[in-house]
Protein backbone atom coordinates (compact mmCIF):
# COMPACT_ATOMS: atom_id res chain seq x y z
CA UNK A 1 0.00 0.00 0.00
CA UNK A 2 1.76 3.16 -1.20
CA UNK A 3 0.31 6.34 0.22
CA UNK A 4 1.79 9.64 1.40
CA UNK A 5 -0.36 9.88 4.60
CA UNK A 6 0.63 6.33 5.66
CA UNK A 7 4.26 7.14 4.97
CA UNK A 8 4.04 10.34 7.06
CA UNK A 9 2.36 8.35 9.84
CA UNK A 10 5.31 5.96 9.94
CA UNK A 11 7.74 8.92 10.11
CA UNK A 12 5.77 10.34 13.06
CA UNK A 13 5.90 6.91 14.76
CA UNK A 14 9.66 6.82 14.13
CA UNK A 15 10.14 10.24 15.73
CA UNK A 16 8.04 9.17 18.74
CA UNK A 17 10.13 6.02 19.10
CA UNK A 18 13.36 8.04 19.01
CA UNK A 19 11.98 10.37 21.72
CA UNK A 20 10.92 7.41 23.89
CA UNK A 21 14.36 5.83 23.35
CA UNK A 22 16.03 9.03 24.55
CA UNK A 23 13.74 9.20 27.60
CA UNK A 24 14.63 5.63 28.56
CA UNK A 25 18.33 6.31 27.96
CA UNK A 26 18.31 9.25 30.36
CA UNK A 27 16.18 7.42 32.91
CA UNK A 28 13.28 9.85 32.59
CA UNK A 29 10.84 7.12 31.60
CA UNK A 30 10.44 4.31 34.16
CA UNK A 31 7.46 2.46 32.71
CA UNK A 32 7.72 -1.36 32.31
CA UNK A 33 11.28 -1.54 33.59
CA UNK A 34 12.75 -4.33 35.73
CA UNK A 35 14.71 -2.00 38.02
CA UNK A 36 12.97 1.38 38.52
CA UNK A 37 16.01 2.72 40.40
CA UNK A 38 18.44 2.28 37.46
CA UNK A 39 19.71 5.51 35.92
CA UNK A 40 19.58 4.20 32.34
CA UNK A 41 17.51 1.55 30.60
CA UNK A 42 19.68 0.58 27.67
CA UNK A 43 17.64 -2.49 26.63
CA UNK A 44 14.53 -0.33 26.26
CA UNK A 45 16.56 2.35 24.49
CA UNK A 46 17.92 -0.15 21.95
CA UNK A 47 14.42 -1.58 21.42
CA UNK A 48 12.90 1.82 20.65
CA UNK A 49 15.79 2.80 18.36
CA UNK A 50 15.20 -0.47 16.46
CA UNK A 51 11.46 0.27 16.31
CA UNK A 52 12.22 3.78 15.03
CA UNK A 53 14.48 2.43 12.29
CA UNK A 54 11.82 -0.17 11.37
CA UNK A 55 9.23 2.62 11.14
CA UNK A 56 11.51 4.61 8.82
CA UNK A 57 11.93 1.52 6.63
CA UNK A 58 8.14 1.09 6.59
CA UNK A 59 7.80 4.78 5.66
CA UNK A 60 10.19 4.26 2.75
CA UNK A 61 8.18 1.22 1.61
CA UNK A 62 4.86 3.06 1.73
CA UNK A 63 6.16 6.27 0.12
CA UNK A 64 4.77 6.70 -3.42
CA UNK A 65 7.62 6.31 -5.91
CA UNK A 66 8.06 9.08 -8.48
CA UNK A 67 9.77 6.88 -11.09
CA UNK B 1 27.61 -25.73 39.87
CA UNK B 2 30.39 -28.24 39.24
CA UNK B 3 32.28 -28.42 35.94
CA UNK B 4 30.51 -31.65 34.93
CA UNK B 5 27.12 -30.14 35.75
CA UNK B 6 28.01 -27.05 33.69
CA UNK B 7 28.99 -29.24 30.73
CA UNK B 8 25.78 -31.24 31.07
CA UNK B 9 23.69 -28.06 31.17
CA UNK B 10 25.53 -26.76 28.10
CA UNK B 11 24.84 -29.95 26.18
CA UNK B 12 21.21 -29.94 27.32
CA UNK B 13 20.63 -26.30 26.43
CA UNK B 14 22.27 -26.58 23.02
CA UNK B 15 20.33 -29.70 22.10
CA UNK B 16 16.95 -28.63 23.43
CA UNK B 17 17.06 -24.99 22.24
CA UNK B 18 16.34 -26.04 18.66
CA UNK B 19 14.43 -29.27 19.25
CA UNK B 20 10.78 -28.38 19.82
CA UNK B 21 10.86 -29.59 23.42
CA UNK B 22 11.65 -26.38 25.40
CA UNK B 23 15.20 -25.75 26.57
CA UNK B 24 13.99 -23.56 29.43
CA UNK B 25 11.57 -26.24 30.58
CA UNK B 26 14.33 -28.85 30.61
CA UNK B 27 16.75 -26.43 32.31
CA UNK B 28 14.20 -25.88 35.08
CA UNK B 29 13.06 -29.50 35.37
CA UNK B 30 16.19 -31.64 35.09
CA UNK B 31 18.32 -30.05 37.87
CA UNK B 32 15.31 -30.33 40.16
CA UNK B 33 14.67 -33.97 39.21
CA UNK B 34 18.37 -34.82 39.62
CA UNK B 35 18.36 -33.07 43.03
CA UNK B 36 21.20 -30.77 41.99
CA UNK B 37 21.78 -28.12 44.59
CA UNK B 38 22.65 -25.12 42.42
CA UNK B 39 20.05 -22.39 42.27
CA UNK B 40 19.02 -20.77 39.00
CA UNK B 41 18.38 -17.54 40.91
CA UNK B 42 22.12 -17.42 41.70
CA UNK B 43 23.77 -14.26 40.21
CA UNK B 44 26.35 -16.40 38.36
CA UNK B 45 23.63 -18.39 36.55
CA UNK B 46 22.64 -15.48 34.26
CA UNK B 47 26.16 -15.15 32.75
CA UNK B 48 26.15 -18.92 32.30
CA UNK B 49 22.91 -18.78 30.30
CA UNK B 50 24.28 -15.80 28.35
CA UNK B 51 27.28 -17.80 27.18
CA UNK B 52 25.14 -20.82 26.31
CA UNK B 53 22.88 -18.60 24.21
CA UNK B 54 25.86 -17.05 22.47
CA UNK B 55 27.14 -20.56 21.72
CA UNK B 56 23.78 -21.56 20.23
CA UNK B 57 23.46 -18.35 18.22
CA UNK B 58 27.01 -18.78 16.87
CA UNK B 59 26.14 -22.32 15.75
CA UNK B 60 23.08 -21.02 13.90
CA UNK B 61 25.09 -18.22 12.29
CA UNK B 62 27.68 -20.77 11.08
CA UNK B 63 24.99 -23.14 9.81
CA UNK B 64 23.23 -20.41 7.82
CA UNK B 65 26.28 -18.23 7.10
CA UNK B 66 25.64 -17.96 3.35
CA UNK B 67 21.95 -17.26 3.89
CA UNK B 68 22.66 -14.63 6.53
CA UNK B 69 25.02 -12.81 4.17
CA UNK B 70 22.24 -12.78 1.54
CA UNK B 71 19.63 -11.78 4.15
CA UNK B 72 21.68 -8.87 5.55
CA UNK B 73 22.53 -7.67 2.04
CA UNK B 74 18.88 -8.06 1.02
CA UNK B 75 17.74 -6.18 4.10
CA UNK B 76 19.83 -3.09 3.41
CA UNK B 77 19.12 -3.14 -0.32
CA UNK B 78 15.35 -3.40 0.17
CA UNK B 79 15.30 -0.92 3.07
CA UNK B 80 17.07 1.81 1.07
CA UNK B 81 15.25 1.08 -2.18
CA UNK B 82 11.83 0.84 -0.52
CA UNK B 83 10.75 -2.20 -2.49
CA UNK B 84 11.35 -5.94 -2.64
CA UNK B 85 12.66 -7.59 -5.79
CA UNK B 86 14.15 -10.92 -4.66
CA UNK B 87 13.43 -13.83 -2.31
CA UNK B 88 16.33 -12.96 -0.01
CA UNK B 89 15.07 -9.37 0.31
CA UNK B 90 11.58 -10.62 1.10
CA UNK B 91 12.94 -13.13 3.63
CA UNK B 92 14.97 -10.35 5.29
CA UNK B 93 11.87 -8.19 5.67
CA UNK B 94 9.80 -11.16 6.89
CA UNK B 95 12.45 -11.89 9.53
CA UNK B 96 12.42 -8.25 10.63
CA UNK B 97 8.61 -8.34 10.81
CA UNK B 98 8.74 -11.54 12.85
CA UNK B 99 11.51 -10.38 15.15
CA UNK B 100 9.98 -7.03 16.19
CA UNK B 101 6.94 -8.43 18.08
CA UNK B 102 9.19 -10.95 19.82
CA UNK B 103 11.63 -8.17 20.79
CA UNK B 104 8.88 -5.89 22.13
CA UNK B 105 7.22 -8.68 24.11
CA UNK B 106 10.62 -9.92 25.29
CA UNK B 107 11.77 -6.57 26.66
CA UNK B 108 8.48 -5.80 28.40
CA UNK B 109 7.25 -9.20 29.52
CA UNK B 110 10.05 -11.80 29.65
CA UNK B 111 11.34 -11.19 33.19
CA UNK B 112 7.84 -10.79 34.64
CA UNK B 113 6.56 -14.00 33.07
CA UNK B 114 9.68 -16.02 33.89
CA UNK B 115 9.57 -14.93 37.53
CA UNK B 116 5.88 -15.85 37.74
CA UNK B 117 6.27 -19.35 36.34
CA UNK B 118 9.73 -20.50 37.42
CA UNK B 119 8.87 -23.62 39.43
CA UNK B 120 9.49 -27.16 38.14
CA UNK B 121 5.76 -28.01 38.55
CA UNK B 122 4.74 -25.21 36.22
CA UNK B 123 7.48 -26.19 33.76
CA UNK B 124 6.13 -29.76 33.72
CA UNK B 125 2.55 -28.56 33.15
CA UNK B 126 3.62 -26.24 30.34
CA UNK B 127 5.66 -29.07 28.79
CA UNK B 128 2.42 -31.06 28.51
CA UNK B 129 0.71 -27.97 27.04
CA UNK B 130 3.60 -27.65 24.56
CA UNK B 131 3.01 -31.24 23.47
CA UNK B 132 -0.66 -30.59 22.84
CA UNK B 133 0.15 -27.39 20.92
CA UNK B 134 2.39 -29.35 18.54
CA UNK B 135 -0.12 -32.17 18.12
CA UNK B 136 -2.78 -29.52 17.46
CA UNK B 137 -0.63 -27.86 14.79
CA UNK B 138 -0.12 -31.23 13.08
CA UNK B 139 -3.84 -31.99 13.33
CA UNK B 140 -4.65 -28.75 11.53
CA UNK B 141 -1.92 -29.48 8.98
CA UNK B 142 -3.38 -32.92 8.25
CA UNK B 143 -6.77 -31.26 7.79
CA UNK B 144 -5.20 -28.89 5.24
CA UNK B 145 -3.64 -31.89 3.47
CA UNK B 146 -7.04 -33.63 3.35
CA UNK B 147 -8.64 -30.48 1.93
CA UNK B 148 -5.98 -30.48 -0.80
CA UNK B 149 -6.63 -34.23 -1.32
CA UNK B 150 -3.03 -35.08 -0.45
CA UNK B 151 -3.65 -37.62 2.32
CA UNK B 152 -2.85 -40.67 0.15
CA UNK B 153 0.25 -39.18 -1.48
CA UNK B 154 3.82 -39.88 -0.34
CA UNK B 155 5.10 -37.48 2.34
CA UNK B 156 7.60 -35.77 0.02
CA UNK B 157 4.82 -35.07 -2.47
CA UNK B 158 2.56 -33.75 0.30
CA UNK B 159 5.29 -31.37 1.42
CA UNK B 160 5.94 -30.07 -2.09
CA UNK B 161 2.43 -28.62 -2.21
CA UNK B 162 3.24 -26.19 0.58
CA UNK B 163 5.31 -23.05 0.34
CA UNK B 164 8.78 -21.88 1.40
CA UNK B 165 9.81 -19.34 4.02
CA UNK B 166 10.20 -16.38 1.64
CA UNK B 167 6.59 -16.62 0.46
CA UNK B 168 4.45 -16.40 3.58
CA UNK B 169 2.52 -13.20 4.26
CA UNK B 170 3.90 -10.43 6.47
CA UNK B 171 0.96 -10.83 8.85
CA UNK B 172 1.79 -14.54 9.19
CA UNK B 173 5.46 -13.68 9.84
CA UNK B 174 4.47 -11.21 12.57
CA UNK B 175 2.14 -13.77 14.18
CA UNK B 176 4.78 -16.53 14.05
CA UNK B 177 7.29 -14.08 15.56
CA UNK B 178 4.86 -13.07 18.30
CA UNK B 179 4.36 -16.78 19.10
CA UNK B 180 7.94 -16.74 20.39
CA UNK B 181 6.66 -14.83 23.43
CA UNK B 182 4.88 -18.02 24.53
CA UNK B 183 8.35 -19.52 25.05
CA UNK B 184 8.89 -17.20 28.04
CA UNK B 185 6.80 -19.79 29.83
CA UNK B 186 9.19 -22.57 30.88
CA UNK B 187 8.01 -25.72 29.12
CA UNK B 188 6.76 -23.98 25.98
CA UNK B 189 9.27 -24.39 23.17
CA UNK B 190 10.26 -21.42 21.03
CA UNK B 191 11.04 -23.62 18.04
CA UNK B 192 7.93 -25.72 18.70
CA UNK B 193 5.53 -22.78 18.57
CA UNK B 194 7.29 -21.12 15.64
CA UNK B 195 7.47 -24.35 13.61
CA UNK B 196 3.81 -24.99 14.48
CA UNK B 197 2.95 -21.41 13.51
CA UNK B 198 4.90 -21.80 10.28
CA UNK B 199 2.93 -24.95 9.44
CA UNK B 200 -0.34 -23.08 10.01
CA UNK B 201 0.97 -20.32 7.72
CA UNK B 202 1.35 -22.93 4.99
CA UNK B 203 5.07 -23.63 5.14
CA UNK B 204 6.63 -27.01 4.40
CA UNK B 205 7.94 -28.69 7.56
CA UNK B 206 11.58 -28.18 6.57
CA UNK B 207 10.91 -24.54 5.67
CA UNK B 208 9.01 -23.98 8.92
CA UNK B 209 12.07 -25.29 10.79
CA UNK B 210 14.42 -23.11 8.71
CA UNK B 211 12.23 -20.03 9.30
CA UNK B 212 12.11 -20.86 13.01
CA UNK B 213 15.91 -21.15 13.25
CA UNK B 214 16.47 -17.96 11.25
CA UNK B 215 13.91 -16.15 13.40
CA UNK B 216 15.53 -17.42 16.59
CA UNK B 217 19.05 -16.27 15.69
CA UNK B 218 18.68 -12.48 16.17
CA UNK B 219 16.56 -12.95 19.30
CA UNK B 220 18.98 -15.40 20.94
CA UNK B 221 21.99 -13.34 19.86
CA UNK B 222 20.52 -10.05 21.10
CA UNK B 223 19.44 -11.60 24.41
CA UNK B 224 22.98 -12.93 24.85
CA UNK B 225 24.80 -9.76 23.80
CA UNK B 226 22.69 -7.52 26.05
CA UNK B 227 23.79 -9.55 29.07
CA UNK B 228 27.50 -9.65 28.13
CA UNK B 229 28.44 -7.05 30.84
CA UNK B 230 27.32 -9.63 33.44
CA UNK B 231 30.18 -11.88 32.31
CA UNK B 232 32.80 -9.58 33.76
CA UNK B 233 31.82 -10.18 37.35
CA UNK B 234 34.65 -11.65 39.43
CA UNK B 235 32.53 -14.56 40.68
CA UNK B 236 32.04 -16.01 37.18
CA UNK B 237 34.22 -19.07 36.36
CA UNK B 238 34.63 -17.97 32.75
CA UNK B 239 36.74 -20.90 31.36
CA UNK B 240 34.25 -23.51 32.65
CA UNK B 241 31.30 -21.56 31.31
CA UNK B 242 33.05 -21.01 27.97
CA UNK B 243 33.64 -24.77 27.62
CA UNK B 244 29.92 -25.34 28.26
CA UNK B 245 29.06 -22.70 25.66
CA UNK B 246 31.23 -24.45 23.06
CA UNK B 247 29.47 -27.73 23.87
CA UNK B 248 26.10 -25.95 23.59
CA UNK B 249 27.12 -24.61 20.18
CA UNK B 250 28.20 -28.04 18.92
CA UNK B 251 24.98 -29.62 20.22
CA UNK B 252 22.89 -26.85 18.63
CA UNK B 253 24.67 -27.24 15.27
CA UNK B 254 24.15 -31.02 15.28
CA UNK B 255 20.51 -30.60 16.38
CA UNK B 256 19.77 -28.12 13.61
CA UNK B 257 21.35 -30.37 10.97
CA UNK B 258 19.39 -33.35 12.25
CA UNK B 259 16.09 -31.47 12.44
CA UNK B 260 16.39 -29.99 8.95
CA UNK B 261 16.93 -33.48 7.56
CA UNK B 262 14.18 -34.96 9.75
CA UNK B 263 11.59 -32.39 8.68
CA UNK B 264 12.00 -33.20 5.00
CA UNK B 265 9.39 -35.88 5.63
CA UNK B 266 8.95 -35.97 9.42
CA UNK B 267 6.28 -34.32 11.52
CA UNK B 268 6.04 -32.68 14.94
CA UNK B 269 4.02 -35.53 16.46
CA UNK B 270 6.91 -37.49 18.07
CA UNK B 271 8.09 -34.34 19.86
CA UNK B 272 4.52 -33.58 20.91
CA UNK B 273 4.10 -37.05 22.44
CA UNK B 274 7.56 -36.79 24.03
CA UNK B 275 6.63 -33.48 25.70
CA UNK B 276 3.36 -34.88 27.03
CA UNK B 277 5.10 -38.02 28.37
CA UNK B 278 8.07 -36.09 29.82
CA UNK B 279 5.77 -33.50 31.40
CA UNK B 280 3.50 -36.12 33.00
CA UNK B 281 6.48 -38.20 34.19
CA UNK B 282 8.11 -35.09 35.68
CA UNK B 283 4.87 -34.16 37.44
CA UNK B 284 4.69 -37.66 38.93
CA UNK B 285 8.35 -37.60 40.03
CA UNK B 286 8.00 -34.14 41.55
CA UNK B 287 4.72 -34.96 43.28
CA UNK B 288 6.06 -38.16 44.88
CA UNK B 289 9.50 -36.53 45.45
CA UNK B 290 11.37 -39.42 43.80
Amino acid sequence: MRSTPVSILFVVVAILCFVIAALYAFGVLQIFVTDPHAAHHYTHTILFVVLAVASLIAANFTRPKTV
Amino acid sequence: MSFVQALFMGLLQGATELFPVSSLGHAVLLPSLLHWSFKQSDPSFVPFLVLLHLGTATALLILYRAQWVAIVRGFFTAAFRGSITSDSERLAMLLMTGTLPAAVLGVFLENRIKSLFASPYEAAVFLVVNGFLMLGAELLRRRAERRAKLQDRPREEQEERFTDAAHISFVAAALVGACQALAFLPGISRSGVTIGGGLLAGLRHEEAARFSFLLATPVILAAGLLEVPNLFSSSVPLPEYAASAVLAGIAAYASARFLLRYFRSGRLDPYGWYCIAAGLLSLALLTFNL
